[in-house]
């Protein structure tokens, strides 16, 4: 049985259009691709430290 | 796709033939992120959105910069009426890839239109609104919202799923299961909108099961749709075997019936209809008739403004005339030509004139008077003229020079052509300092006496007024 208040929790308000430009620079873009590039970098210095 | 390490075009090998890097982990990596867009490509092609956006986010999260499943993405959250997450979504990869991007084409589609643009956020206001509504247990409201937005944007899918909530929570759950059959036709496999589905055919069911209790009743109902409302005709509803009587009593009672409509609603009809057909006929004549009236006013007004000018004119022309009928003008004229006649008296004679000319013009009058009139003004005009002079000269001499203007002036009023009282009228006028008089009366003894030794003079002190005045 659907419980209308629990329900009701999992809608969101929906992001207005003024409101886009700040969801576009707050949105979090860093993919796997950027953290295998880190990863081999942090690997290569640490090689190169030791 | 290009090296990580040095932005080089990777060839088939597991490194980099510019830069040697190791790009074998970067290339799956690349390769999974196309797999979950190939995935995300399949399902937006089934209409399975809500999956579609998954295999999207997936692809995007293995590479940022695959601008096909970024547009992609904003699609299919264009198409479920996400248009705020759509335009981020393009305007994202517009920025990563500037030229050759048909984000570029979606943006401007919707930028264009500033209306539309408009449209779609009051869409989202009230969405948001309705969900406050439904915070605030305001259900009915939320209702009349959430109609609203779909009104205005029919494939958003929130919306249906909340309008959808709302009919379940109170129980119209053939209303809800056609918005969620709405939400399905959009997105055919959204987890939730399947999960609310299911509950609202679970409630369906059993109503469902004892209609349908019996197959042979069952291949009978007939079921069919009528705007909202689903209509089922009732099962096992035998019509009675009447004879014809009661039929014909029936039809009887149908045209009774009819006619009492026709009664009461027809004839009411026509009669307002006739009585608004006499009030428009009436006010046009009462407009017809205001118009008038105000045309008879008007042309009152004239005459009376008429009567008026007329009452002045013979009030006028009672000046004019005489006790006894005769102009009066007529009559001073004649007692001055018959003064000058008896008693040759110049000045009397002058005095009258004058009376004469104080109370019309002369040149207004008729020829015979104009012509008596000259008749005695040119008898008695030297002589006056001489006088005139002579008492302008003794003034001028005295230095009273507006005297002698004075007496100059009726000088040669009296007698035109009298060359030294023109003369003399210049003189007094420049003495006066009245210069532009001077100037004028020096400018008439030119025209009138040329080549004589009154104009040479004339012309010789208008010169020197002139020099003077530079």
């Amino acid at each position: 049985m659907i419980n209308f208040e629990e329900e009701l929790k999992k809608f969101h308000p929906s992001l207005e259009v003024e409101d886009a430009e700040e969801a576009i620079y707050n949105q979090d873009l860093t993919d796997m691709a950027d953290l295998l590039v880190k990863m081999i970098k942090e690997s290569e210095e640490e090689a190169q430290q030791q | 796709m290009f090296c990580y390490n040095c932005g080089c075009h990777l060839s088939e090998h597991d490194f980099c033939t510019a830069c040697g890097a190791d790009v074998s982990l970067y290339k799956r990596i690349m390769y999974v992120s196309n797999m979950f867009y190939n995935e995300g490509l399949e399902k937006a092609g089934v209409r399975d959105l809500s999956g579609a956006i998954n295999s999207l986010r997936q692809s995007l999260k293995f590479n940022k910069n695959n601008i096909e499943a970024r547009n992609l993405l904003g699609l299919v959250y264009f198409e479920m009426g996400e248009v705020v997450a759509a335009l981020s979504e393009w305007v994202i990869s517009k920025n990563m890839r500037p030229d050759k991007n048909i984000a570029d084409d979606y943006i401007d589609m919707i930028q264009s239109n500033a209306s539309r643009l408009e449209a779609i956020n009051q869409t989202i206001k009230k969405y948001n609104q309705a969900l406050v509504y439904c915070r605030q247990d305001s259900k009915d409201l939320a209702m009349i919202q959430l109609k609203k937005v779909l009104s205005l944007n029919p494939k958003f899918v929130r919306a249906h799923q909340l309008l959808a909530l709302l009919y379940m929570d109170g129980e119209q759950w053939e209303r809800a299961r056609r918005e969620l059959q709405k939400c399905i036709n959009i997105d055919c496999n959204n987890t939730q909108t399947l999960r609310y589905m299911q509950e609202v055919e679970l409630m369906l069911l059993p109503e469902e099961n004892v209609k349908q209790s019996g197959r042979h009743k069952k291949e009978e109902s007939v079921r069919y749709q009528s705007d909202n409302e689903i209509i089922i005709q009732p099962l096992n509803v035998q019509e009675t075997k009447g004879g014809g009587f009661s039929t014909l009593i029936n039809i009887g009672i149908g045209l009774v019936i009819g006619l009492a409509a026709m009664y009461f609603l027809a004839v009411p009809t026509a009669e307002s209809a006739a009585k608004n057909e006499a009030q428009k006929s009436i006010a046009e004549i009462g407009n017809q008739l205001d118009a008038k009236t105000a045309s008879i006013k008007e042309l009152e007004t004239r005459i009376a403004d008429l009567q008026q000018q007329n009452d002045s004119l013979n009030q006028e022309l009672q000046g004019y005339v005489g006790a006894d009928g005769t102009l009066n003008t007529i009559d001073n004229l004649l007692t001055a030509a018959t003064t000058y006649l008896e008693t040759q008296d110049v000045w009397q004679t002058a005095a009258n004139l004058e009376d004469i000319v104080q109370n019309i013009e002369i040149r207004e009058t008729s020829e015979a008077f104009q012509k008596l009139y000259g008749t005695l003004l040119g008898s008695i005009g030297p002589e006056l003229s001489k006088t005139y002079y002579a008492d302008g000269d003794k003034a001028y001499d005295g230095e009273d020079y507006p005297a002698a203007v004075e007496n100059f002036q009726r000088a040669v009023y009296y007698d035109q052509t009298n060359a030294e009282a023109w003369y003399g009228l210049a003189e007094a006028y420049r003495r006066s300092e009245n210069n532009a008089n001077a100037v004028a009366t020096y400018d008439k003894v030119i025209e009138l006496f040329p080549n004589t030794e009154w104009a040479r003079r004339a012309k010789r002190y208008k010169d020197s007024l002139a020099v003077e005045n530079n």
